[in-house]
């Protein structure tokens, strides 16, 4: 199965659970079915701009590619700051 | 006493006895949220707050249990084909006692949203989303912000809500449809300094024992009503230093006391004079009088629109929390000042309840 890790803000949401392991058939797919789906995916179903998706540690903009049963999927919050 | 603080790094609780003097900061929670407004339901006790991340969106987070357990609103947004996109939540509102469940979340962009499920699933009220004046609402400099929410304690029928930039309205029908109530309200800013609508409103209140008396926090100076917000007579001047200010706070014993904290204007965003300084009407506006116990007398510090609450007693209890992270109570209408807690994030909100 493949493998979804949190970071540390979405884990809370999702009661704690840091690591989701499932199949699907597209990366999308795999994210749309994680319980803070509506944290990553706006109320149109796009993707929220500074959420970014790392299949395999390489970074992905287009969520519909297949998702390998052994692929791991990181979710990484923009990097940004110095504002407060 | 329980003081809800929502800040720009999650949600503190300050826990107190009914003297109003001390109190224990228990938090954070919600860490990694921004928190507009948190209230706590007096029908249940469940704890709402309008949470905002900068990067996964605005949401309703609630507690059933003081903080420790939280769930997220799990539909939110506008569903409907359109171009509109939730930007933040602002200010939840509890129904009343005689409609279990029911929630109003004021959001950006000019959005009233209805729960009748406690909070799980919002629906975005169409009378305020299409508005027939919707074209000449324009965002002010936290967005186009629906943050005040006040339900008539006499007529269930009777809401009202106010926008920045939009101004006023009154709901006559439970909230379906609005009307602008902003008759002798100032825009300014505006070619047409007395529109219908676009009034920079920055927080309304609606008096809890004469309904019919409101006050209004403006851009272009601070407000009452005495007539459901039919007509509005102008209150700047006669002591105040200054019209421009965000926080609002009134005495449920007596609807001719009012607290402003005045800030030197929209270009510089500190409170007048160099001082934390809390201004006191008690003659319905009239005239204002500076509240100097205890507070800092040399300070340029910022009370956010949601930053001031008060309590029921007599004399009443008056809070408000400052951009620079203290917590500031008065337990006896205003005359002494005591820091509850200090050091904490920029503070975006502060609501009371009396446990």
């Amino acid at each position: 199965m493949a493998v979804v890790l949190l970071p540390s803000l979405l884990a809370a949401e999702a009661g704690g659970q840091k690591r989701f392991e499932l199949d699907a058939a597209t990366v999308r797919d795999a994210l749309r079915s994680l319980p803070i789906a509506n944290l990553i995916f706006d109320e149109a179903g796009e993707r929220r701009p500074l959420v970014n998706i790392f299949v395999n540690g390489a970074e992905t903009r287009d969520l519909d590619i297949p998702l390998a049963p052994d692929a791991e999927v990181r979710i990484v919050a923009a990097i940004a700051g110095g504002r407060r | 006493m329980l003081i809800l603080v929502g800040t720009r790094k999650g949600l503190f609780l300050l826990r107190g006895g009914d003297d109003r003097r001390s109190f224990e900061v228990d938090g954070p929670f919600l860490k990694g949220w921004d928190v507009f407004h948190a209230v706590r339901d007096p029908r249940d006790g469940t704890i709402y707050a309008a949470t905002n991340s900068w990067v996964y969106g605005g949401s309703v987070h609630r507690s059933a249990d003081l903080g420790q357990a939280w769930d997220r609103a799990e539909q939110l947004g506008f569903l409907e084909e359109g171009d509109l996109k939730l930007e933040k939540t602002w200010h939840v509102e509890p129904g009343r006692a005689d409609e279990p469940g029911r929630l109003w979340l004021g959001a950006a962009p000019g959005a009233l949203f209805r729960s009748d499920d406690g909070g799980v699933k919002w629906e975005a009220v169409t009378g305020v989303l299409e508005h027939p004046t919707r074209e000449q609402w324009q965002p002010g400099a936290g967005g186009m912000c629906l943050h005040s929410i006040q339900l008539d304690p006499t007529d269930p029928s009777r809401m009202l809500i106010a926008i920045s930039a939009a101004g006023a309205f009154r709901s006559e029908d439970g909230g379906t449809t609005f009307a602008p109530i902003n008759k002798g309200v100032a825009a300014d800013f505006a070619p047409d300094p007395f529109p219908e609508v676009g009034q920079c409103v920055h927080k309304l209140l609606q008096h809890p024992a004469r309904p019919e008396r409101l006050w209004q926090q403006n851009h272009c100076g601070v407000y009452r009503s005495d007539d459901y917000g039919d007509s509005w007579e102008r209150l700047e001047g006669n002591g105040l230093p200054s019209g421009f200010g965000f926080p609002l706070a009134v005495d449920p014993n007596n609807p001719d006391v009012a607290y402003v904290v005045p800030e030197e204007g929209a270009e510089s965003r500190v409170t007048s004079d160099g001082r934390l300084g809390v201004y006191r009407t008690a003659d319905g506006g009239a005239t204002w009088m500076l509240l100097e116990g205890g507070l800092p007398q040399e300070a340029w510090l910022a009370v956010m629109r949601e930053g001031m609450a008060f309590d029921t007693h007599d004399p009443v209890g008056v809070y408000l929390g400052t951009q620079s992270g203290s917590i500031w109570v008065t337990p006896d209408g205003g005359e002494e000042w005591l820091e509850a807690a200090r050091d904490l994030p920029p503070v975006l909100s502060v609501e009371v309840a009396e446990l």
